[in-house]
């Protein structure tokens, strides 16, 4: 019971009082009269404990104990890889490892949260790396039950997270000190300048929003949660959706309603229009703020929301344009 | 006919578990000549998934076509009771309600297929209830209700994808493509029991449901208990689809045409009709597994895909053929 106790989350209780409620229900609904139900529910708590597989954290950024062939799943760990020049050692790459373009010679293993267990082995990798969104689940736990070692890099949406992550990479392929050589002589400068923008920006109250696609219906655009989001927040804009989560179709109402100072697209949502003027004019578009003073920015979207490397560049670049104007 | 089903059964079954993209030589498995790592490709990875497979197809094409015979419509699939519809609607709640309403530890392999077999229950109970214990009126009555119940699950479906998050939406997609990477034996093992079981449960219908192709007036006038043999079908169908399901996520196809495809080869006798339905969708399951692991390897693609993209120009050629029809 002790064990049960400690295992248990305050906020977890709620939802365990709501099972068994809806248990109790069911079970009265049925009409069958079971003896012992307190003896019944201390099985189905066991059973809850049981079940929970514990997906153990390794030691994640210690160095691999053979870092000569690798799996990458996870388009930033790419970009890593070839900024700190150790891209000899990749064996095979997920299909979100799409930068830079000699990327793409390597096999591929497929969508970063739908890889196969038995693919990943075929490339017989002697250490697997994987963004936090690497899965499914069951298959990362698959490949750990064979011994391969499988690390899944920690992500945090920020400047100071991209560097931890290039910090973290490096010292398992163990470069660490080309690492160091890397953060201190070119992203720390980089981080002081977004920093001095993104106090600019702060002040000025800059809102803006940012557009995934405009497939036909309303513009899918971020709201929190997101990495258009995080982006935001990186340059100190004001994100003009922050009323509902995730990527969501909005209303040309409602994006005039919430009026953005800063229009930041895709590029490859640009490629669809034949110009910014056209994109400018598009009916849900062109009565807002910034389409009229022509803010509208746009950069490639893993370049911007992948956070790797790439995203501190594109930060700078689209905190320089906004904070000088 | 069945012989050489079956033979085609162990032609896919041992073509299943010695190709993939991991390579495990045949030779090596006869003379016991393998390495640890690929003996667990083979016993952890490979050969649970052939054997859910195998059991997925049985089930799927099995329900099918006993529900086409109990409806005597050609139409009829597991889908059309609610039955997949229901699984889907749970499967679906725990991939973009998990992260914020399950507490930490029941979360685990064991929670999706736990939830959609919860939710084709449901659907289910909700199936018997409102035609009082499958008793009152017809047919089309149940047919009718099957199709309300599944409009409803597709409302709350689609409401979950609109709140659910970037990555919960990807999760989504790709579950309802179907797939059998990351099974593992502690899932598998209930799952085969409990299919095996409404197998055999499901399997002496088959002369009550060759009485009933007469008419349901005939069938009752010649000694068929009918709201004996509606209870038998739905139930078992409902278990079976439930499970596989929920170990699989949605594969179309098998449960609407296999058994469309053993009645062209064999007629359209029920116990005939049952079993190779289920040997045949068993081997075409498998074969199509074999392709969705191996044609874009070391990726994967949705076995949903291969299912049909095999299965649909192969039933094309037979209906011109036959001209029966």
């Amino acid at each position: 019971m002790i064990f049960v106790i400690n295992t248990l989350e305050v906020k977890s209780i709620p939802a365990i009082i709501l099972m068994i409620m809806s248990l109790n229900y069911t079970i009265d609904s049925l009409r069958i009269s079971i003896k012992n139900m307190h003896f019944y529910y201390v099985i189905f708590f066991a059973l809850a404990i049981i079940f929970n597989s514990s997906y153990a954290q390794e030691a994640i950024c210690l160095p691999a104990k053979d870092d000569t062939r690798v799996v990458i799943a996870g388009g930033s760990i790419t970009e890593i890889f070839y900024l700190l020049g150790i891209e000899d050692r990749i064996v095979a790459l997920d299909i979100t490892s799409n930068y830079p373009e000699e990327a793409k010679k390597f096999p591929s293993v497929g969508y970063v949260r739908m890889l196969s267990a038995e693919g990943l082995l075929s490339m017989n990798p002697t250490i697997i790396l994987g963004e936090n969104d690497m899965g499914p689940p069951t298959v990362i736990k698959q490949v750990r039950e064979t011994g391969v070692e499988l690390r899944i890099i920690p992500e945090k949406k920020s400047v100071q997270g991209i560097i931890e992550k290039i910090r973290c990479v490096a010292e398992t392929m163990g470069v660490s000190s080309l690492a160091e050589e890397l953060i201190n002589h070119e992203f720390i400068d980089k981080y002081t300048q977004i920093k001095q923008n993104q106090d600019k920006i702060l002040k000025k109250k800059v809102s803006a929003m940012v557009i995934y696609s405009m497939q036909g219906t309303s513009p899918i655009v971020c709201g929190t949660g997101e990495s258009g989001d995080a982006f935001l927040e990186l340059i100190g804009a004001e994100n003009a959706f922050s009323a509902f989560e995730g990527w969501k179709p909005a209303s040309a109402e409602s994006i005039l309603a919430n009026d953005p100072d800063y229009i930041i697209i895709t590029s490859r949502l640009l490629k669809r229009f034949s110009s910014i003027e056209e994109l400018k004019n598009h009916p849900s578009l062109s009565q807002t703020t910034a389409a009229q003073n022509d803010n509208i920015i746009a950069k490639d979207g893993m370049a911007m929301m992948g956070f790797g490397p790439r995203t501190i560049d594109c930060a700078l670049e689209v905190s320089k344009i906004i904070s000088s104007e | 006919m069945i012989g050489s089903l079956l033979f085609l059964l162990t032609i896919s079954f041992i073509s299943g578990l010695t190709l993939g993209s991991y390579s495990v030589p045949i030779l090596d498995i006869i003379s016991g000549k393998l390495e640890p790592l690929q003996k667990t490709v083979l016993t952890q990875i490979r050969a649970p998934r052939v054997i859910l497979a195998g059991f997925v197809g049985a089930s799927l094409a099995l329900s099918g076509a006993s529900l086409q015979g109990l409806f005597r419509n050609p139409l009829a699939d597991p889908g059309l009771i609610g039955v997949s519809a229901g699984a889907a609607l749970g499967a679906t709640s725990i991939i973009v309600l998990s992260n914020h309403f399950v507490p930490e530890f029941l979360a685990g392999p064991f929670l999706l297929p736990i939830a959609a077999i919860a939710g084709s229950m449901l659907v289910i109970m909700l199936l018997f209830t409102l035609t009082k214990g499958f008793k009152s009126k017809g047919t089309t009555y149940m047919l009718l209700i099957g199709i309300a119940i599944n409009s409803i699950s597709g409302v709350c479906i689609g409401f979950l994808t609109y709140i659910s998050s970037d990555a919960e939406l990807r999760s989504l997609t790709f579950w309802t493509m179907g797939s059998f990477g990351g099974v593992s034996w502690p899932l598998l093992v209930p799952a085969i029991i409990l299919i095996s079981l409404f197998l055999i449960w499901a399997i002496p219908s088959s002369r009550n449901l060759d009485l009933l192709q007469l008419g349901e007036i005939e069938a009752q006038r010649l000694g068929v208990n009918l709201k004996k043999l509606r209870f038998n079908i739905i139930l078992s169908s409902a278990a079976i689809v439930g499970i596989s399901v929920s170990l699989s996520g949605m594969i179309g196809f098998v449960g609407l045409v296999v058994p469309h495809l053993a009645r062209l080869i064999g007629g359209v006798n029920h116990t005939y009709l049952l079993i190779s339905s289920a040997i045949a969708g068993s081997s075409l399951m498998i074969v199509a597994d074999l392709i969705a692991r191996t044609f874009v390897q070391p990726a994967e693609l949705p076995v949903g895909l291969i299912t049909s993209a095999i299965g649909s120009p192969f039933f094309l050629y037979l209906i011109i053929r036959s001209k029966k029809l």
